[in-house]
């Protein structure tokens, strides 16, 4: 119950990310949020380099932890596709909409720079995923930068996932103190597991950037790209 | 939601293809709020870029707020300019309302300051 387990589900792509992604957060995301607190490194280390002035976006911004790293010389906004994270997001202060990541509302080049945070792994066909990576690019004008984390399939952390299975269901338990209701509730949530190389190559099938850096951390893939 | 992320929205419908009218997005029966943010003059001047400065012109005569037609020569030494500025793109938020594309008539609904910019599924 407890462990990941194969995604065999015969629905279209957009209902499973509605029932399997979309809802799940909606119904999580008090709980989501209390555990989610402490920025990454490689992307705090990515903000702090980033030149003052810098006008930023996050889409897939959660509870909004990286809207807040670097504040002053610098602007964030976020967007996410779940109502409830965003209200967490709004009643910290910072600012942010509901919006799709294949369907950004933003203007083309808006941005100097754009991160996406353990987002797109939940688009559930590799054309989506790709329509996502095209949708982050597009916002950011030529010469801006995007970072983008996805979970990895050849995790060393404490969860392991079968090298043959990237498409899969992982649990995310509310424990019984944390609900109004009582009682404990698993919830189910689709991911896609990135293998090496597979985030790049999405980027290159895009086209129109130029990878800057590779790389593997906490048990994601990481892509820094910048646009032509 | 600040005048700044504004000014960076556009009407994303699907068939919604003028650029003359998809963008910007026109208010309609909004609160504004006045809130308090700390002036950064230097992220202000390298951010000024990345505006576009006659929708936010536009928009900013849609609800009544002054502002210059357009951007001194050397807006890093104009204190007033710079004020104005921050006050309307960092400090004027609008809480309710709507916004409206002149295109495709599509209103995105802002409530509690939060902007939904989804659309129905035949929209996208």
């Amino acid at each position: 119950m407890r462990e990941p387990v194969a995604d065999t589900l015969e629905i279209s792509s957009a209902v499973k990310e509605e029932q399997y992604v979309h809802a799940v957060y909606n119904e999580i995301a008090t709980h989501f949020s209390d555990t989610r607190f402490k920025p990454w490194p490689v992307i705090e280390r990515y903000l702090l380099a980033l030149p003052v002035g810098s006008l930023g976006v996050d889409i897939g911004c959660g509870n909004g932890k990286y809207l807040g790293v670097r504040t002053g010389d610098i602007f964030m906004m976020g967007t996410d596709r779940s109502s409830s994270l965003v209200e967490i997001c709004r009643a910290r202060n910072y600012e942010c909409l509901v919006s799709d990541g294949l369907d950004l509302p933003y203007r083309e080049g808006a941005f100097d720079f754009a991160i996406s945070i353990a987002v797109i792994h939940h688009f559930s066909s590799e054309e989506r995923r790709r329509d996502a990576v095209r949708e982050i690019l597009r916002v950011v004008r030529p010469g801006g930068t995007v970072l983008v984390f996805v979970w990895a399939l050849e995790q060393h952390g404490r969860r392991k996932f079968d090298e043959n299975t990237q498409d899969v269901l992982v649990p995310w338990v509310v424990p019984a103190e944390s609900r109004v209701e009582g009682g404990e509730k698993v919830y189910q949530r689709y991911y896609h597991l990135f293998r090496e190389g597979e985030l790049a190559s999405l980027f290159q099938q895009v086209g129109g950037n130029v990878i800057e850096e590779i790389g593997y951390d906490r048990d994601n893939w990481f892509v820094i790209a910048r646009k032509d | 939601m600040r005048l700044l992320t504004h000014n960076m929205l556009k009407c994303h419908v699907k068939n919604c293809t003028d650029p003359d009218k998809q963008y910007p997005l026109r208010f309609k029966d909004v609160q504004i709020e006045q809130i308090e943010y700390e002036a950064n003059e230097e992220f202000l001047v390298r951010m000024l870029p990345r505006i576009d400065w006659v929708a936010l012109v536009k928009t900013a005569k849609d609800l009544n707020i002054a502002i210059p037609d357009s951007v001194p020569e050397d807006p890093a030494s104009d204190q007033d300019f710079l004020q104005s500025l921050h006050t309307i793109i960092m400090e004027t938020h609008v809480t309710e309302g709507s916004m409206v594309c002149d295109g495709c008539s599509h209103e995105y609904k802002i409530t509690k300051g939060i902007a939904n910019m989804l659309l129905a599924e035949h929209e996208i």
